[in-house]
């Protein structure tokens, strides 16, 4: 068969669904925690921003290995003995992985949002403002669902970048695409194959993100009248 | 379409480093030259690594290509390679031959020719001890951490079907696991398990289970057909054998003057069959 053989290309599938998982999982972390960041961040309270400022420079300068092995080997010690023992016995290493690649993650998607974010004009919440909407009301119906579709673009890059991050997750042992493909190679000693394989594999993922990607933002695009 | 083409241009370019001929004769290339090039790992101690004190790599391996350059009577020199990249620097001709942890399996005797074995090295478990784990059989269906790269998932998954095992990055990573009880066990070569073993504090203590689980027996890495430098190297091995040079060697990295304290039990021979 073309480059590997099928019980080959089967286990490296494998790696596949489990990196798929990882992304899927780590997104929706990140774009949930980097949602609410934004949310608490635009209401211009010191403290608040503070708080926020220091969660996306601990994220950004942190490198992200060092984020997950923390998630991996640092946290858990801090569980009470029972939890972390059950934690252990089903899939800590895919769950805890996801949750330190999607926290790191969030701290770049939080900076994408507010980038959207600062292109609607504050005259448009304090016209909603004076309309009689809430803070949270002028966000959610006003201010964001317009910055989120400004933000598509540079989220859909994140998101690729995201993809291909979920390899650091090898690293404390989930079995993902490149963990598969380098045990592989590894058994096999044919390099340029797996690594081949291994590369068309991540190519139709990204091709699939970048796909989703353009159908939501044509989607979501806004019809008729001047495009902010 | 433009980038359709250059992904063909690279498609082509990486067939064509594949496809590459191997030349006519490699033994009278590095004989012409002058020049035996010697792939090492240079992070892996003993085997391969740099000197703190001299700066040179030295090691088993590094001793074993300086052997194979003396017998061919020519220079030797080395050329660091990481794990990953070992296998297409031989096939591409970057290096005359590997001395790289290569440990031999007839999947990989595909790819590459290996020498006779020159090292063999016991597969075995550090467990805690405290954990009152003794054998093979106990650990059947507990989670193992192992390293990757050192030794496949698949191979201890033949000894322990009901086990997860987990590949961690590097072995200090499963050291790591094993004492916050991530997982039960601690799969690795002795030499390895031996030092954690040492390096472990008093009030957390290893143990490493006697009994190896596998013996994984390695060679030096020559690429496919090239029948004269291997039957050069052989004959070199060999004779290092019969004149005691390759048990000196031995000795020198292992011995009981080094903190792993081995004995030798095995002697140069022919891989596979």
């Amino acid at each position: 068969m073309f480059l590997l053989e099928p019980e080959q290309w089967l286990r490296l599938l494998d790696g596949m669904w489990v990196t798929l998982q990882l992304f899927a999982v780590s997104w929706l972390i990140a774009f949930t925690v980097a949602l609410t960041l934004t949310v608490i961040r635009a209401t211009n309270v010191a403290p608040a921003r503070w708080f926020v400022d220091a969660y996306v420079e601990y994220h950004r300068n942190v490198p992200l290995l060092v984020q997950i092995l923390f998630w991996y080997f640092g946290m858990p010690e801090l569980l009470p003995e029972g939890f972390r023992g059950w934690l252990y016995q089903h899939n800590a290493e895919l769950s805890l992985a996801a949750i330190g690649l999607g926290l790191g993650s969030a701290s770049y998607v939080s900076e994408d949002m507010r980038s959207g974010l600062r292109a609607i004009p504050m005259t448009q919440f304090e016209a909603s403002r004076a309309l009689g909407a809430s803070y949270l009301q002028s966000m959610r119906h006003i201010i964001v669902p317009q910055a989120l579709r400004l933000a598509i673009p540079p989220l859909v890059s994140r998101a690729l970048l995201l993809f291909k991050n979920t390899s650091l997750a090898m690293a404390i042992g989930v079995a993902d695409l490149t963990y598969q493909t380098r045990e592989l190679e590894n058994e096999t000693y044919r390099t340029f194959a797996t690594f081949g394989a291994a590369t068309i594999l991540y190519l139709l993922g990204s091709f699939l993100i970048m796909f989703l990607g353009s159908r939501i933002y044509r989607h979501y695009q806004l019809k008729g009248g001047a495009r902010a | 379409m433009i980038k359709v083409k250059n992904l063909c241009h690279v498609f082509l370019a990486m067939a064509a480093i594949v496809a590459m001929p191997a030349q006519a004769n490699q033994l009278e290339e590095i004989k012409k030259k002058g020049e035996l090039v010697c792939g090492t790992l240079g992070t892996s101690q003993p085997f391969s690594f740099q000197d703190t004190k001299t700066r040179q790599v030295v090691g088993y391996d590094v001793d074993f290509c300086k052997l194979i350059a003396d017998g061919l009577g020519v220079k030797v020199n080395y050329k660091l390679l990481s794990v990953a990249a070992r296998i297409p620097e031989l096939s591409e001709g970057r290096v005359d031959i590997v001395a790289a942890n290569l440990g031999y399996s007839e999947d990989r005797a595909k790819q590459i020719d290996f020498s006779h074995m020159y090292y063999i090295t016991p597969q075995k478990l550090l467990v805690r001890a405290d954990s009152g784990l003794k054998t093979l059989e106990q650990l059947d269906g507990l989670r193992i951490g192992a390293t990757r790269g050192s030794s496949s998932e698949r191979e201890i998954k033949k000894y322990l079907p009901k086990s997860d095992v987990i590949g961690y990055a590097d072995s200090s990573a499963a050291y790591l696991a094993l004492q916050q009880k991530k997982v039960s066990a601690q799969f690795a070569s002795e030499l390895a398990l031996v030092r954690l073993m040492l390096q472990s504090p008093e009030s957390s203590p290893l143990e490493i289970m006697e009994k190896s689980v596998f013996d994984e027996p390695w060679g030096l890495g020559i690429r496919k057909g090239e029948e004269e430098l291997l039957q050069a190297v052989n004959k070199i091995l060999d004779d290092a054998e019969a004149s005691g040079e390759a048990a000196r060697i031995f000795e020198k990295w292992f011995g009981q003057d080094t903190q792993y304290k081995i004995k030798r039990s095995f002697t140069i021979q022919p891989l596979g069959n």
